[in-house]
């Protein structure tokens, strides 16, 4: 339609004649920019995928014209229909960027100077192997350490590390999901979904889901938004796009949700408003609960969140009239502080107090093939197979994860980033000579890069495989680039929520240059170290028909639609009518119906010690008293500075990831910090003067943007600018990296990073 | 005989640009000009706050001002009453961009000629596909359609909603209508 030639990075490239090696093309070295053209393949398809522009993985299609994706959308059997937001419709910006690595990358120059030469992968994946055996060899494999955004590169990788040897594997939870991850496992066993669209309540703590994306959230909670006969009530210490959209919003001061949630626990045992057979029949430790909420009453927390008493009273009562059909939301990284681990305890506690679990309009267990097939006592869906069974070493970690002290419930295939700089500073428990990371960005996602990067530097050997040349990237002796998403063929991924429902990443086009997955990167390198005898697949495709148990029909429908579920009715396992619904369809369910018509045998055989829902959890009591059960913790972010920094997402960019993808980047370059009139005035700055934000750990630049949307004692910004590395061209040098402010210091139990910081202003 | 009308919903956008992006993928808008933005504002004094999701693309008027001034038939009104460009017999006078009220045109950086929203007509619409920005809208707020259509989501849209023209008192007739914001933070 349009004469005009597209961005087309078959023309872009075609300008540009590189020489494998050679510096000083139009392209930047490794980068596509050094291809020429070449498209051979004709004809149009559409294909069923799943995204990675964040982590959601959303059911994606791309639209195919001679072997080049030109356009993503939802895939409409997915269930968001044909929505797709910002960043899942830029992909295609991404896998045609010119500046996106195609070439593996060998160092030349100092580490982090900056110099390399571009290399075959055999060149690379050589050096690597012989570099980590030698490692290995000379200081034993606990000296390589690994990290990896969770997903598939993160269980290739810890699969690799298990089958290398060492135990020190690391995602990037504790910089972000750890504390809900690990206070809802250790209270209800597992991990719960949220039934947003069918909730007439929805108590939000800074849980950003119009800016921090995920689709089906936000078409749920968008529809209790416009729903006149159900309420959206947000707690913010800014003025959120989910705060505008909100029926009401409170501004609270930051780290201090806790408070507010133990007033809003107080009121409800105050007047005996709560599902009173509910927590006798499921729970244990409400008397510890009791004792603990006694005096943290609507008037207590006042002076601290600074939300007037009344409005507690207000939503205490209007949650209980509406219960169960309510949602009290612990969120993802609300950014908090010290008090993330007792507030998403608290939280989810006051969920429990209503009776919501289970429940239409409340929060409830995914079912997967394996629970539907319990509940139907007979088999009406294919569970997947545990494909890798490497075990993990038992040596100890360089963290102290999941071993006795102050990691002991941190995943050990997560462990604590921030506690990685000073065990390789002080080499205790023992030296670390080298690090592989892929999909992972420490330098920009994880608190205090200075003393992160110091520790890096005295390493013998790095490894990064991403997609950018990122600050990671350019301390590296090998960069791999990996394969984006849209270049994949990937496993089966688990997509089940009331029912269960399996999606699947099929590749849009070829690997451009031939990137290499994870997939093949592990499964070449654990070929090369001679380390590859605990695995039991080859390809992708093998290690799909092995999570399939062989089963070739359904491996073709994955393939072919992207996304398969097995008309089983939806269950909530105490929610009368899915219970009826569903005997009706399996009538050898009703073996496990009792006598009130429900399912409620399941949720007394809950994955905690107790069986039942831990409101006390008396292993965290033994090892950090007064941690068993909410109370009054931790509330201080400021720590005697004037100003609170706190940060949080865009929706049109994922953390560290995007800022550079042309597409994106033309929609948001830069994130100055939003600042009060109030403050700005009275420290008499101007809407885009630049300043200094300075604490303890750093003194950083920043250009303020003078808004009415934050509280005056609050700083706010968006993640991921202040990128260093000048091979990221369009967003090298714009704006402020938080983590460049945040303490190495974190949270109690799960070791998470403190996201609240206290900063002053100093004139630049 | 159809009449298009798209209808944007300022209570249902969340300003995430997913419609931008979709626009600029499917119609390869050159870098750093835009058909289509939602621009986001908020005002009030700190607590009392409401944000704004103000949408600013071509309206497709009945009456059209820049076809009226174009001096080549360069722009043109189709027998559906769409305003479309024809890139070849644009020689870039501009004087459609300072006739358009709405800000909806520019000059394209690549071709020069004059460029804007088409509500994907030829590419989409024209295959009785939805424009790319009403597809991939993550909210629902964008519906498109012919409004003569009774069974048509946009007649159901319109019937139930009060709508408003931009700048109806010019007399354009645009074929593009905002629900206004209901919603502010309150407190």
């Amino acid at each position: 339609m349009n004469k005009y030639s597209r961005r087309d990075f078959l023309k872009i490239s075609s300008v540009s004649t590189a020489v494998a090696g050679a510096t000083g093309t139009l392209g930047t070295l490794g980068t596509m920019g050094t291809l020429s053209a070449q498209n051979t393949i004709s004809g149009t398809k559409t294909v069923p995928s799943i995204c990675e522009m964040c982590s959601t993985r959303c059911h994606i299609e791309g639209r195919v014209e001679n072997g080049k994706l030109e356009f993503i959308k939802g895939l409409k059997i997915g269930g968001n229909g044909d929505s797709v937001c910002a960043r899942g419709g830029s992909g295609l910006s991404q896998l045609y960027d010119p500046q996106r690595l195609v070439k593996p990358l060998i160092r030349v120059g100092e580490r982090g100077e900056g110099k390399f030469k571009e290399a075959t992968y055999e060149e690379a994946f050589d050096l690597i192997a012989k570099r980590m055996g030698e490692i290995k060899n000379q200081y034993g494999a606990k000296s390589f350490i690994f990290s990896s955004k969770t997903g598939v590169s993160h269980n290739r990788m810890v699969s690799f590390a298990n089958s290398f040897g060492s135990p020190n594997t690391f995602s990037h939870w504790s910089s972000c999901p750890i504390t809900y991850e690990v206070a809802l496992e250790q209270t209800v066993g597992g991990g719960l979904s949220r039934d947003y669209g069918n909730a007439k309540y929805i108590l939000n703590f800074g849980h950003n889901i119009f800016e921090g994306v995920v689709i089906s959230w936000a078409k749920g909670v968008m529809k209790v938004a416009q729903d006149p006969s159900a309420k959206l009530v947000v707690l913010e210490p800014r003025f959120s796009v989910l705060s505008a959209k909100a029926d009401e919003w409170y501004a609270v001061k930051p780290g201090t949700d806790l408070a507010f949630v133990l007033a809003l626990i107080h009121v409800w045992l105050r007047d005996g408003k709560y599902d009173k057979a509910f927590v006798e029949k499921y729970t244990v430790g409400i008397e510890k609960l009791i004792e603990s909420t006694k005096d943290t009453t609507p008037q207590w927390q006042e002076a601290i969140t600074g939300i007037k008493a009344e409005v507690v009273e207000k939503v205490a009562d209007e949650i209980h009239k509406v219960a169960p059909k309510c949602i009290i939301d612990w969120g993802h990284k609300t950014t908090t502080g010290e008090s993330e681990y007792q507030r998403t305890r608290a939280i989810i506690i006051a969920n429990v107090l209503m009776g919501n679990l289970e429940k239409e309009g409340g929060i409830y267990f995914s079912k997967n093939a394996s629970a539907v097939n319990k509940a139907a006592m007979m088999d009406i869906a294919p569970p997947l197979a545990k494909v890798e069974n490497i075990p993990a070493p038992k040596e100890p970690r360089i963290d102290g994860s999941g071993e006795a002290g102050e990691n002991l419930f941190v995943p050990k295939t997560h462990g604590v980033l921030t506690d990685i700089p000073k065990a390789i500073l002080s080499k205790t428990p023992y030296e670390v000579k080298g690090w592989f990371m892929i999909r992972h960005n420490p330098l920009i996602t994880v608190a205090n890069p200075k003393e992160m990067k110091k520790a890096m530097a005295t390493l013998d050997f790095i490894v990064v495989c991403d997609v950018y040349m990122s600050e990671c990237a350019q301390m590296a002796d090998v960069v791999l680039p990996e394969a984006t998403y849209l270049e994949r063929d990937e496993e089966v991924y688990e997509a089940s929520s009331k029912a269960p429902a399996y999606v699947i990443r099929n590749k849009m086009v070829e690997p451009i240059n031939n990137t290499k997955s994870a997939y093949e990167i592990f499964r070449t390198l654990a070929k090369r170290l001679g380390i590859d005898s605990g695995y039991t697949w080859d390809t992708v495709e093998s290690y799909r028909m092995a999570q399939l148990k062989g089963n070739e029909t359904l491996y073709k429908d994955l393939v072919n639609k992207g996304f398969v579920n097995f008309g089983i009715p939806p269950l909530l396992y105490i929610e009368k009518k899915l219970v009826d619904g569903f005997v009706k369809k399996y009538p050898t369910a009703a073996e496990n119906v009792d006598t009130d018509g429900l399912m409620s045998k399941f949720l007394e055989e809950l994955k905690t010690p107790s069986k039942k829902i831990e409101i006390f959890i008396e292993e965290v009591e033994a090892s950090f008293p007064g941690y068993g059960v909410p109370g009054k913790h931790d509330m201080d972010v400021a720590k005697g500075f004037p100003y609170i920094l706190t940060s949080g997402k865009t929706a049109i960019h994922t953390n560290g990831h995007t800022q550079n993808i042309p597409f994106l980047n033309m929609l948001m370059n830069d994130n100055p910090v939003w600042i009060n009139p109030i403050t700005a005035k009275k420290e008499n700055i101007k809407n885009g003067d630049t300043v200094y934000l300075e604490n303890n750990v750093d003194k950083e630049k920043a250009k303020m943007f003078v808004t009415e949307g934050v509280r005056p004692d609050t700083l706010f910004v968006y993640m991921g600018f202040g990128r260093e590395s000048k091979e990221l061209k369009r967003t090298n040098g714009m704006g402020l990296s938080q983590s460049k402010l945040l303490p190495l210091t974190k949270g109690p139990i799960c070791g998470t990073m403190i996201t609240n910081v206290g900063v002053k202003i100093v004139k630049a | 005989m159809k009449k298009y009308l798209m209808i944007f919903d300022e209570n249902l956008c969340v300003g995430c640009q997913a419609c931008s992006v979709a626009c600029r993928s499917e119609n390869n808008v050159p870098d750093n000009v835009f058909r289509l933005q939602v621009r986001v504002g908020t005002r009030g004094v700190f607590p009392n706050l409401a944000m704004d999701f103000k949408w600013q693309s071509c309206v497709m008027c009945d009456d059209p001002p820049c076809v009226t001034v174009c001096p080549t038939g360069a722009s043109y009104r189709t027998a559906d009453g769409l305003v479309h460009i024809k890139e070849d017999l644009c020689v870039s006078c501009k004087y459609c961009m300072v006739a358009c009220p709405y800000n909806a045109r520019f000059m394209n950086p690549i071709t020069k000629a004059i460029d804007k929203c088409t509500f994907c007509f030829t590419n989409r619409v024209a295959k009785g596909e939805d424009p790319a920005c009403v597809t991939v809208c993550i909210t629902n707020a964008l519906v498109f359609g012919d409004v003569n259509d009774k069974k048509s989501a946009v007649y159901k849209k319109a019937l139930d909603n009060p709508l408003v023209f931009p700048k109806a008192h010019l007399g354009t007739k645009p074929k593009l209508a905002f629900i206004p914001n209901k919603k502010g933070g309150l407190l």
